[in-house]
């Protein structure tokens, strides 16, 4: 007969203050297999572990249960305390009488009383049905991959392969760099955002443990924390990579342009282009959906004969490449190549886009001169359109004012609630630069609020206030188009409570961040989930902010929600030091809570295989026909397939049947 | 200005009460006076202003107020509102309050009278310039036709608009 311990928590007021916990406790003692029952001010301190841990020593009890708050959080605290005293640590059973009871009938003290008897008697119910349950452990590959090139990628791909790990660097664009590189500098230090990037871009792309694959996506993941199979899709580049020497003549020679991404379409790149001047990898690609064919020298045919000399008639690109890189007659498969790489962690960076401009019909976004911060970003950088200089897009003319618009997408209900968070930072960077540069410029900056939250941030932000930058506190409500490429600003200034109207050269438009489209796919590959804001969902808001649903599995950058440059290495760089954590213990632990398939009673129907969100079983073959197995290091023991299953042929240790209708038994009781 | 919260709670109560249900949403953005035609017209105390003035507890020091009045029900402030308060919903919650308390602006009194009189709010006599362009002297609404305005005054004289007495 099992002998169950039974200790109510206090939790300060959190319970307390609402639940009668002595009464709880007396109650407790009248259940039946309860030999004792206790309370605590905290069951969680150093004290009220001890008081369990000698009851255990004692021999008093050989079931827990602890009615307190969370098993999210404090599960693991306790199975490890009966475990010092010489218990298995699955004959433990917590009872949620804080987060299910005291917390959400506050007003109902009797009431949550009662609830709480019930929970701790359904509690009680299970420990008296428990097994003990042994953890199994499974080996590592020793390699992680990073997914996504930019600064956070970068950054997690460089701790990991600097702590000894293999590490591959995954980029779906043909270099690394990300949003970073297209910066012009960087707040609130001014640094140029190329000068501190590249270097790390090199020193990622020589590193002896860092397989850098660019135009490369996952195209399936397989496996488990420890040993996931990843296949990797190459994108096909058109152009043989080991002979591009990046000199960049097939783009000068290529006559088909489409708008260039790299300067969020402000310029025209050719259809073979280099992505950007100091990029890493320096090799060319051929875009085949804007590529013309000249010559008719369509992908995997033979060229045409000239009459006259007999010689071959090639394509401007080819010709053009002097490292003989470029050959198409070769039937390249669209579809690029697919590599297999076996990890033991991933860490997923794959960052964000901006909205476009053309979600905000009201701020006229058919006039050339209304842009998104992020073009005004590549006007003004050395490497832009303009190479540096101020200029408008209708007319190449200089502007004299210049309106910066906060918060178009974000904290707004019809696109994004949230606060896109360094939108403020990079719009007075913006300004500082070009009243510096240009301090005959007018430039009025509309905010809702000012957010200069980091680390000499505000200070930052005072300083644009003392160099002659205007600063409104009121959003603006619209623009208006004006005959001279003008643009009319409505906009209010809430400290006078009056209204502004002006006429503005340039209107820069602080569009929200947001998560890519492709990463969707991308997700629903690895398992990720998404939280209410769209972007990945970390484990815990607070504790695991770089963990996620999925063991092994990690988070870093704008991919988990808005942030700037110095919170995304920081993010990442954790990311990376939690990723390293089972390649660097060479095994991982797997719960003994997983399902498990009975063969005789399975039936070999497969409605189980579907159902299991984590691919953790397939159909074995045996004497009597297919019969469903399930891989232990992939179950997560989410008992799916255990409810679905027509034969009851699954069991899930630690919610068995007897287990789950004792439960119910003694709440209906 | 003193916090008092009893009077917060009430300004907010009331203006939900007469159809202002959103005012809790304002961040006080200040997008919809920025397009509000009536603060360029000159009323100070409309959209964000107002909701500011009603979220710091003030109904009756604002009472007198004649801003409300000037609303033009165009709706741009809730076309623009990024939180969904509808700002021209929580204006005429505002004039509710003031109507059932009495407290009308002299430029709406007017309107309200030309409303009652010939069905129209805003109404000039258009006879002169109709028979100069040659078009019949009258218009084929309720302003010349008396069934009709018996019908709108027997309406109004049975809504809550008649029970303001003030017709």
């Amino acid at each position: 007969m099992a002998k169950v311990g039974v200790y109510v928590c206090h939790c300060g007021s959190n319970i307390a203050g609402v639940v009668d916990v002595a009464a709880v406790r007396d109650y407790a003692e009248t259940l039946p297999d309860v030999v004792i029952a206790r309370k605590d001010l905290f069951m969680c301190s150093d004290s009220g572990q001890e008081m369990v841990k000698q009851d255990v020593r004692d021999g008093v009890v050989d079931r827990v249960v602890v009615a307190a708050c969370t098993p999210r959080t404090h599960e693991p605290i306790f199975r490890a305390a009966i475990e010092k005293a010489g218990l298995n640590k699955y004959l433990f059973e917590m009872a949620n009488i804080r987060d299910q009871d005291s917390w959400v009938h506050g007003h109902d003290h009797e009431g949550a009383t009662e609830k709480a008897k019930l929970i701790v008697a359904s509690a009680v119910a299970k420990a008296r049905n428990l097994e003990p349950l042994e953890d199994k452990f499974t080996p590592v590959t020793d390699a992680a991959l990073v997914v996504g090139g930019g600064i956070g990628g970068i950054s997690a791909a460089l701790e990991l392969a600097n702590m000894g790990h293999k590490t591959y660097l995954l980029e779906k664009k043909p270099s690394i760099g990300g949003v970073m590189a297209q910066l012009d500098k960087t707040f609130p230090t001014n640094d140029c955002s190329a000068c501190i990037l590249t270097p790390m871009m090199v020193e990622a792309y020589n590193h002896p443990n860092i397989e850098t694959m660019t135009y490369s996506e996952v195209d399936d993941v397989e496996g488990y924390i420890g040993n996931f199979t990843v296949k990797v899709r190459r994108k096909q580049t058109y152009v043989d990579w080991n002979k591009c020497t990046g000199c960049g003549d097939c783009a000068s020679k290529c006559p088909s342009k489409t708008p260039d991404e790299f300067n969020a379409g402000l310029s025209d790149r050719r259809a073979a282009f280099i992505m950007f001047p100091q990029a890493v990898p320096k090799k060319a690609v051929i875009d085949i959906d804007h590529c013309i064919n000249c010559g008719g020298r369509e992908i995997g045919t033979e060229p045409k004969v000239n009459q006259k000399t007999g010689n071959p008639i090639l394509a401007p690109c080819e010709r053009a490449c002097p490292a003989d890189a470029i050959n198409r007659s070769i039937a390249h498969d669209p579809k690029g190549s697919i590599t297999e790489i076996e990890v033991g962690s991933i860490v997923v960076a794959t960052g964000y886009q901006v909205m476009e401009k053309d979600w905000f019909k009201e701020m006229a976004p058919a006039s050339p001169n209304v842009i998104t911060a992020l073009q005004l970003e590549r006007i003004i950088s050395a490497t832009g359109p303009s190479e540096g200089k101020l200029l408008r897009p209708s007319d190449n003319e200089k502007p004299h004012t210049i309106t910066f618009v906060s918060c178009m997408g974000s904290r707004d209900e019809n696109f994004h609630t949230y606060c896109s968070r360094f939108c403020c930072m990079y719009m007075i960077k913006q300004a500082r630069l070009l009243k510096e540069k240009y301090p005959q410029l007018t430039i009025n900056m509309h905010f809702i609020d000012v957010r200069a939250f980091g680390k000499g941030y505000e200070e930052y932000y005072t300083g644009a206030r003392t160099m002659g930058i205007n600063f409104f506190k009121g959003k603006v409500g619209g623009l208006e188009m004006l005959p001279d490429d003008k643009l009319r600003v409505l906009a209010y200034d809430m400290e006078s409570a009056t209204n502004i109207e002006y006429e503005s050269d340039l209107v820069v438009l602080a569009t929200a961040v947001e998560l890519p489209k492709d990463s969707v796919g991308l997700a629903q590959k690895l398992g990720l989930q998404f939280c209410g804001n769209n972007f990945f969902r970390e484990l815990h808001p607070k504790l695991g902010p770089v963990e996620t649903a999925v063991q092994g599995l990690f988070v870093a950058g704008c991919c988990q929600g808005p942030k700037d440059i110095p919170d995304t290495v920081a993010q990442a760089k954790g990311a990376a030091a939690a990723a390293a954590v089972p390649l660097a213990q060479g095994k991982v632990k797997i719960e003994p809570i997983i399902s498990e398939v009975n063969p005789d009673i399975c039936s070999g129907c497969g409605i189980c295989v579907p159902l299991c969100p984590y691919n953790a079983i397939s159909m074995k073959p045996t004497a009597d026909g297919p019969r469903a197995e399930i891989e232990m290091s992939a179950c997560k023991g989410c008992g799916v397939c255990t409810s679905a299953c027509p034969s009851g042929a699954i069991v899930l240790h630690g919610y068995e049947e007897s287990q789950i209708f004792a439960q119910i038994q003694a709440l209906t009781a | 200005m003193i916090i008092d919260q009893q009077k917060i709670d009430e300004a907010v109560s009331t203006i939900v009460g007469y159809g202002g249900q959103n005012i809790l949403n304002c961040i006080q953005c200040g997008a919809c006076s920025s397009v509000c035609p009536g603060i360029k017209a000159g009323f100070p105390l409309l959209c964000r202003n107002l909701i500011r003035h009603l979220l710091n507890g003030e109904l009756e020091e604002i009472i007198e107020d004649s801003s409300s009045w000037g609303c033009q029900a165009c709706n741009r402030c809730t076309e623009i509102c990024p939180r969904d308060v509808r700002p021209q919903e929580v204006v005429f919650a505002f004039r509710r309050y003031q109507a059932n308390e009495l407290a009308f602006s002299t430029s709406s009194v007017t309107s309200q009278m030309n409303l009652y009189e010939t069905g129209h709010a805003v109404f000039t006599d258009p006879s002169a310039l109709r028979k100069q362009v040659g078009l019949p002297e009258t218009t084929p609404t309720s302003a010349y036709d008396d069934k009709a305005k018996e019908e709108i005054q027997t309406l109004i004289n049975n809504g809550p608009m008649g029970e303001l007495g003030l017709f």
